[in-house]
């Protein structure tokens, strides 16, 4: 009897301790992945889907939907992207900016995609403690410190102003030129930063301004002179500059047109022997990206360099969130805001560092330049 | 002085454009009293009639008809659908509101507008769509004198503006349609008592008004190349403008209203600047309000005591 007790109590002890080691080995388990429990939040994505730089726009969310499918695989987490249409129009960035800070399981925002969105959203953000990261909004004027929430992915005006025209002074050699903005933020910040280097190199400048609504230029191309050999278009409707440039071929004007990063639009704007400037990169000419480039290849199609830097800007969220689960926390407003103010990644889809100044902005940023050839095809020259 | 031309083609080209726009808007008001805000929505539908004949018959680069027979399928087409447009508009829109207070008609043209806007927003989507006219039309053709180009786009428009209005003078003053359109216009009871259908009177106005808006659109897809479902508004401001500032109500008054505004337009643009152009042009139609309130061919309206 005593020696039935005793198998009797060791066989039930043994269950007990069996039961209990597989109790601390979930634990374990979970200890040594980082994660009790699934990496889970939402992100916010603004961006032109649909509007008139709709094909820039759905190059933003193919690329945002890329980097977080990617990342989702690598770092085990349960990151959604929730879309928000602005259509470009800073009165539709606030509607949707003000569904997304009204939505808790969004813990930060990629884009909104134009300077004037960012002008427009910018308190909305900084009320609701949300980051946003741009991934092509580049007017000097946002990272004043007057959005602390807000961040980019690519390098702003007051390097591409100054880097187009000193290229124009240095390269193209024009007597007068034409700089026509388009009366947005963007624009008009350009013009600012361009005009003045213009002028101290003695070129006469004729400074113009229409709206994007513009549709006809012939007034405004007539008044293209034979000296001018350049005309500047700072504008982020590509259609209009192509409207513009077959303008100046009907009237017979010799002047060629250099656009900013507005007009990167390859299936858009194809005036040949254009130039056009762009913060991001051909990155299939990056070989740390083939794979990338071929995935958004096979399954979107061509592409332009609005997509990279969105994807630069996802990835710095998702490497965010995932990070802050990884500490043992669960993903928020703060949390994520403060772990994308630590982000330092050594490199990126945009072949350079990402780490971010106090003001957001990307340390060491450079533009890139490329010129239309006769196929409208864009080449990458030396800037 | 090579200069001055290119301004004066370019802005009566533009101004042509306007004019046949304000002529629809004019001869509505002048039948109805009614400022028709939806109007400048049906150039924009005759903008995407002009391009969707163009994707028919294979696109810009690949069409499979000859060009001039193109052109006639998307002039006759845009004319005949948004004229149409235009009668159901007045039918259903604005024929129950006939005898209602003034305001209600105007309100219901706003929304109007709003509705045929979105509509087409829904149905063809906020992306630009595109003409492409230098693919089937040559950007080297047309004339050239001097320095001064006009290519055959403008030719065309400028043409086919001047036959229209011609046309529609002939209508008003020649026929019987339009001797019913202007005793509507007079006096659109005793019209009715005299045994003028007054229905078919109004809704043949719409008519013809949708159709010269509806050619129009086709010209400025031609001539501007883009379509969305806004450039409606922009269009439908000037012709209200046009107009306005030759005497709304007068078919003649319309077509100078236009191409004055054109060709204000144009020379603001080439001798100031455009950052200036439609601060001086709105100040313009200011000026002429307060110096000739009834336009600069309108006649002032009596009312009796």
């Amino acid at each position: 009897m005593k020696r039935s007790a005793i198998i009797a109590a060791a066989a039930l002890g043994a269950l007990v301790a069996a039961g209990c080691g597989s109790s601390s080995s979930t634990t374990g388990g979970g200890s040594a992945s980082g994660t009790t429990k699934a990496c889970v939040a939402s992100i916010g994505l603004e961006a032109p889907i649909t509007g008139p730089v709709a094909p820039l726009g759905q190059e933003q969310l193919h690329f945002a939907q890329l980097a977080m499918i990617t990342d989702n695989l690598a770092n085990k987490t349960r990151i959604t992207l929730v879309q928000g249409d602005t259509q470009l129009n800073p009165a539709m960035a606030t509607t949707v900016t003000q569904q997304f800070t009204s939505n808790n399981k969004i813990v930060a925002v990629v884009g909104p995609a134009g300077s004037q969105e960012v002008e427009a959203v910018g308190p909305l953000m900084d009320r609701a403690g949300l980051a946003f990261i741009s991934g092509s909004a580049t007017n000097a004027s946002l990272t004043t410190g007057k959005y602390p929430t807000f961040f980019r992915s690519v390098s702003k005006d007051s390097v591409q102003g100054p880097q187009d025209a000193n290229y124009i002074v240095n390269t193209l050699h024009p007597k007068a030129l034409m700089i026509v903005d388009d009366q947005e933020a963007y624009s008009t910040g350009l013009v600012s930063a361009m005009v003045p280097i213009f002028s101290a190199a003695g070129i006469k400048v004729d400074h113009e301004s229409v709206s994007q609504k513009t549709t006809d230029f012939s007034s405004l191309v007539a008044k293209v002179t034979p000296d001018t050999t350049v005309v500047v278009l700072p504008w982020q409707v590509a259609a209009n500059a192509q409207q513009f440039g077959k303008d100046l071929a009907q009237e017979h004007k010799k002047a060629v047109i250099f656009g900013t990063d507005g007009l990167f639009s390859p299936g858009t704007f194809t005036i040949s022997g254009s130039y056009v400037s762009s913060f991001g990169p051909d990155i299939t000419a990056i070989p740390a990206d083939s794979a990338i480039a071929a995935a958004a290849k096979a399954k979107y199609g061509t592409f332009g360099t609005f997509g990279p830097p969105v994807y630069a800007a996802t990835h710095v969220v998702d490497e965010a969130i995932a990070s802050v689960c990884k500490s043992g926390q669960t993903p928020s407003r703060a949390n994520v805001l403060a772990a994308i103010k630590n982000t330092n990644e050594v490199t990126s889809i945009l072949g350079q560092p990402i780490k971010f100044d106090s003001h957001g902005d990307v340390v060491n940023g450079k533009f890139f330049l490329f010129k239309i050839d006769s196929s409208g095809k864009y080449v990458l020259v030396p800037a | 002085m090579a200069f001055f031309f290119q301004e004066l083609v370019n802005g009566l080209t533009t101004g042509a454009l306007y004019a046949l726009v304000a002529l629809g808007f004019t001869m509505v008001y002048g039948v109805l009293k009614l400022l028709n805000f939806a109007h400048g929505d049906l150039y924009m539908i005759g903008s995407y009639v002009g391009f969707f004949v163009i994707q028919w018959f294979g696109g810009p680069n690949k069409l499979t008809i000859a060009v001039p027979l193109l052109l006639v399928i998307m002039f006759v087409l845009a004319a005949l659908l948004v004229g149409g447009l235009g009668v159901a508009m007045e039918r259903f829109a604005y024929r129950p509101l006939r005898d209602a207070p003034r305001i209600a008609p105007l309100i219901t043209a706003i929304g109007v507008s709003f509705f045929l806007e979105n509509s087409a927003l829904l149905l063809f989507g906020a992306q630009y769509r595109v003409y492409n006219t230098s693919e089937f039309i040559s950007l080297s053709s047309g004339i050239q004198i001097g320095s001064v180009t006009i290519d055959s786009v403008q030719i065309l428009v400028l043409v086919l503006a001047a036959l229209l209005t011609v046309g529609l003078r002939l209508l008003v003053n020649r026929t019987t349609l339009g001797k019913q359109m202007r005793a509507v216009a007079a006096d659109r009871e005793a019209a009715e008592m005299l045994g003028i259908n007054v229905n078919f009177t109004i809704a043949a106005t719409f008519f013809i008004g949708g159709a010269l808006a509806g050619v129009a659109g086709v010209m400025g897809g031609l001539l501007f190349n883009q379509v969305t479902p806004t450039i409606g508004f922009i269009a439908g401001l000037k012709a209200f403008t046009a107009a306005v500032v030759g005497g709304i109500g007068s078919i003649p008054g319309a077509v100078l209203g236009g191409l004055l505004l054109g060709v204000a337009e144009s020379f603001i643009t080439g001798y100031i600047s455009s950052t200036y152009t439609n601060l001086l042009v709105f100040l313009l139609l200011i000026a002429v309000m307060l110096v000739r309130p009834s336009g600069l061919l309108g006649r002032a309206q009596l009312q009796k005591v």
